[in-house]
């Protein structure tokens, strides 16, 4: 790895573990590997946003042309998010394409992502469907929302409806989360959700 | 790696509580890091907005995006002109960071080779003339033998190629007249 993209991220890593965003508990950034190429982050969902008490991994992968190119960053966690892909974790977010900045850090960085679950833009979706369902019926995102973070990122709200159908498809036979994408894409109707899942 | 670092790390949590002082040296040297590999700015430059950059991370940053030329702080608009180089007393010889790091050099490109060798004068489609100079024998051959076929047809009207061969054969044609006069009067 090129001398300054490693010597940067140490110096960044000493920065964040010093940052009181991470005494508050709001990102936390811990090594994967010792070649500092890899990293892991934490992001705590914002309040008054429905991935409230959830945390969110990160994986980080910081290219050799770091910091003259952005780090590759996705969500390990799965998340309902317009801006998220709900199978891959990739993020859109300009500032990890065409609008990266050199004095960019992984710091400012995972706040940018934690900014975004609570400001999201749904005309520059990364997953259609999500975002289909944010304009059209944003009460049910919501609730998906919480229901994906309260399942996959330990949030504390359980909706016992949505709970409920995923475990009848369960019984049906069908993994857990194959179901969960098909009612959270087909609002949560459990006909449509079955169709699809059988067709 | 990552052991070194951790004794870095705690040698340098252990420092600030040593001295009070080091708190205060430490921000201080804080204002002069690099905006882009943050170490102590070396070849320092001043962008119009004011940010500090050492010159061959800020020039390594406008070579990697050679279209879209921005502060990496605060995104206004930057360019090698627009940045002001510091000098520090320590600093013996001032000379420019800029002219350090050398520009890259312009990609170079030729025009593939033309196997044929001397084009001659093209006159409208098909004839060629070619002249020798002196008594040299083979000069009439080389009159005679250019009217085979064995040269590349003219390029086709209105094709960059064509304008060159035309405005070529008006030069060499100057050239021959002026060479022409020179031989009568000289």
């Amino acid at each position: 790895m090129a001398n300054i993209a490693a010597k940067r991220i140490k110096r960044e890593f000493k920065e964040v573990m010093k940052s009181e965003e991470v005494a508050g508990g709001a990102i936390k950034l811990e090594l994967v590997n010792d070649s500092w190429t890899e990293l892991k982050g934490q992001i705590a969902g914002p309040p008054d946003t429905p991935y409230e008490g959830g945390t969110f991994l990160l994986e980080i992968k910081v290219p050799e042309t770091y910091p003259f190119n952005p780090p590759k960053i996705r969500f390990m966690t799965k998340i309902w998010h317009p801006n998220v892909s709900s199978v891959t974790g990739a993020i859109c977010l300009d500032i990890l394409k065409d609008q990266w900045a050199a004095a960019l850090t992984l710091r400012t960085v995972l706040l940018s992502i934690q900014a975004l679950l609570s400001a999201a833009e749904p005309n520059d979706p990364q997953d259609a469907v999500v975002a289909k369902q944010y304009r059209e019926s944003p009460q049910l995102f919501n609730l998906t929302a919480k229901h994906w973070t309260n399942v996959y990122a330990g949030g504390p709200s359980s909706i016992f409806d949505f709970n409920q159908k995923v475990q009848l498809l369960i019984d049906m036979g069908i993994d857990e989360h194959q179901a969960r994408v098909a009612l959270s894409t087909y609002d949560w109707e459990l006909e449509r959700a079955t169709e699809q899942l059988f067709s | 790696m990552a052991e070194t670092s951790e004794s870095q790390a705690s040698a340098s949590a252990s420092a600030p509580g040593g001295d009070a002082g080091g708190e205060d040296d430490k921000r201080d040297e804080r204002m002069l890091e690099c905006n882009i590999c943050l170490d102590t700015a070396r070849d320092a430059v001043v962008s119009m907005c004011g940010h500090l950059f050492c010159w061959p991370c800020l020039h390594q940053w406008l070579e990697t995006r050679p279209s879209r030329k921005v502060c990496p702080v605060c995104k206004a608009a930057i360019s090698r002109d627009k940045v002001i180089p510091l000098y520090g007393r320590g600093n013996t010889k001032q000379e420019d960071p800029r002219n350090k790091v050398p520009p890259r050099p312009a990609g170079q490109r030729t025009e593939p080779e033309n196997n044929s060798g001397f084009p001659g004068f093209g006159f409208g489609e098909g004839f060629h003339m070619s002249f020798g100079i002196g008594a040299f024998p083979f000069g009439v051959f080389t009159s005679t033998f250019n009217f085979g076929d064995s040269r590349p047809s003219a390029a086709p009207h209105g094709t960059a190629q064509y304008e060159e061969e035309q405005f070529l054969s008006k030069i060499f044609l100057w050239v021959a007249i002026l060479f022409v006069l020179w031989l009568i009067f000289a």
